[in-house]
């Protein structure tokens, strides 16, 4: 009988769940639609100029030109890809190796704790002049200015991490004869991640920001998003200032919500150390 | 205890400084890209008497951003904290606006830069509507949250003993929320900060301290943008621990709604 029941149920659960994904959906999507439809009526109707605000329809045509016609929208995101991977990968080793080293020597943290969290508020694009200086024009600025923007987000919050991993689970691994680099793997760097992830977050974040800037202050970069949207500006060209910002911001929010919050679920959400807000 | 571990912070940063400007000094490194510390403080010194009796150029530039940023800070929080209550309070308004926040809000600033640039020109009215979102886009995420978060008991019990609408949002809402917008105050204040800098490296004429870092690295001048790049770390952390920080000390810590430090 229960069997049967619970059988019965589950279709029309799952059912009445996608009906809802889809309400949910539509409802996310109504108000770039109103928006969207009374702008291309005013751009139609001639009340805005379309050189300084063209339609959502030649947006979108500007978005094929360059993405299929002309095919340079792929190589300017995969220029600032390539640059953010690069820069933040270093940021992620190098900060969490510092971060570590920081945390497990007390003498470290006194000494260095105070200068970190007043670099970590830096904003990372103001390191660009200094890199325009020291590194040239060229795409290992904006790489370096990447690498800057995660790094002191990571070490910072790594070290906090370790900090508060509970000394019970240290002590007993150390009682039970575990090596130092087992120890860190093992105890540390899981206790540490919530606090971890939190720093990759801020540290993309950081990154991506200091990429765009970093590309369109670096004069000798020929390709990139950044390198797009301001070069857009010498010729004029509204609608591909549009495509670029666009994709930069979905871009930023997607590099967030997919590999970094993939992370999340997949360790400390699935260890029960996160408090699941939903 | 305080002291010690403020003199215990400071010992590598004199390190670092001694060392550089030994290095420096004795042309290990490049001087034209790594001026000695000394240096960047007499040139910051001398940037700072030119004109001195009756402006400072350090002064007039600094205070142009700080002018930017005061104003664009303010009506951001202003039209953020107006449109978060609306927000959580009516459902229709979050079902329009939440989705249309959660997209823009991560577009770096200096990516609409040259957007607004075509649109209003160069200068303040680029600078100025670029700081305001940056500093909007917190404050109306963390007021959403921190009204839609109140305890319904309470406003109901307001509302019984026959408390006003407007009285329900000033006596109950807004205090509940503080908190939340405090955060988010915080974080429009230093995202604030950091868009209008990076506006001013290509949007502004002549004043502003990111215009000053930036027109000196195009002139080589490393000595300045150092100088510059410190100035900018110290004014936010005046900033941040001056303005926010009292005014957090003043407000919910007083209330009992976080402990002051």
């Amino acid at each position: 009988m229960l069997t049967k029941d619970y059988s019965y149920t589950i279709p029309g659960v799952t059912e009445h769940g996608f009906k809802q994904q889809l309400l949910r959906a539509v409802r996310f999507l109504m108000p770039f639609l109103i928006i969207g439809g009374l702008w291309e009526v005013s751009a139609r109707a001639g009340w805005v100029h379309s050189s300084s605000l063209p339609a959502p329809s030649a947006i979108l045509g500007s978005f094929w030109q360059l993405a299929w016609v002309k095919g340079v929208l792929w190589k300017h995101f995969i220029s600032s890809l390539y640059r953010l991977v690069v820069g933040y990968l270093l940021a992620t080793v190098a900060g969490v190796t510092v971060g570590a080293l920081l945390s497990l020597r007390p003498t470290f943290r006194l000494l260095f704790e105070p200068v970190l969290s007043l670099l970590v508020s830096v904003p990372s694009i103001a390191w660009v002049p200094v890199l325009l200086i020291i590194l040239g024009l060229d795409s290992r600025t904006v790489i370096a200015a990447v690498f800057l923007g995660a790094f002191f987000a990571i070490t910072y919050n790594t070290m906090r991490g370790i900090e508060t991993v509970n000394k019970n689970l240290v002590n007993a691994a150390r009682l039970m004869g575990v090596n130092r680099v087992r120890l860190f793997f093992s105890v540390l760097l899981p206790g540490s991640l919530v606090s971890l992830i939190t720093g990759l977050r801020l540290g993309i974040g950081y990154s991506w920001r200091a990429l765009v800037g970093g590309e369109m202050l670096a004069a000798m970069v020929k390709w990139g998003l950044g390198t797009m949207v301001f070069q857009a500006r010498f010729w004029n060209d509204v609608s591909m200032m549009f495509v670029g910002i666009i994709i930069i911001g979905l871009s930023g929010y997607l590099l967030d919500r997919t590999f970094l919050r993939w992370l999340e679920v997949v360790t400390v959400e699935r260890w029960g150390m996160l408090a699941t807000q939903k | 205890m305080k002291n010690k571990k403020n003199l215990i912070a400071a010992i590598p940063v004199v390190l670092f400084l001694v060392g550089w400007e030994i290095l420096a000094r004795n042309k290990v490194v490049n001087q034209a890209l790594f001026p000695p510390p000394t240096v960047i403080a007499v040139e910051l010194a001398d940037l700072f008497f030119k004109g001195l009796p009756v402006q400072s150029e350090l002064l007039n530039h600094v205070g142009e951003t700080l002018v930017r940023v005061g104003l664009s800070f303010s009506l951001g929080l202003l039209v953020g904290m107006i449109l978060g209550v609306a927000m959580g309070l009516s459902r229709l308004t979050y079902f329009f606006f939440n989705p249309l926040i959660t997209m823009l809000m991560p577009i770096p600033g200096i990516a609409l830069a040259p957007l607004f640039i075509v649109w209003f020109g160069f200068g303040n009215e680029t600078i100025i509507p670029l700081g305001v979102l940056s500093a909007f886009f917190p404050v109306v995420y963390t007021t959403v949250a921190g009204v839609r978060s109140v305890d319904r008991q309470l406003v109901q019990a307001a509302q019984i003993m026959g408390a006003s609408r407007w009285k329900v949002i000033s006596s109950v809402y807004l205090p509940w929320a503080a908190v939340y917008v405090f955060n988010g105050m915080k974080l429009g204040l230093a995202r604030c900060w950091m868009t209008v800098i990076a506006v001013e490296f290509i949007a502004a004429t002549n004043w502003g301290l990111g215009y000053l870092i930036l027109s000196s690295s195009d002139n080589m001048r490393a000595d300045i943008v150092y100088g510059g790049i410190f100035l900018l770390i110290v004014i936010y952390f005046v900033l941040e621990r001056g303005v926010i920080h009292t005014l957090e000390n003043r407000t919910i810590a007083r209330w009992g709604m976080i402990h002051s430090t």
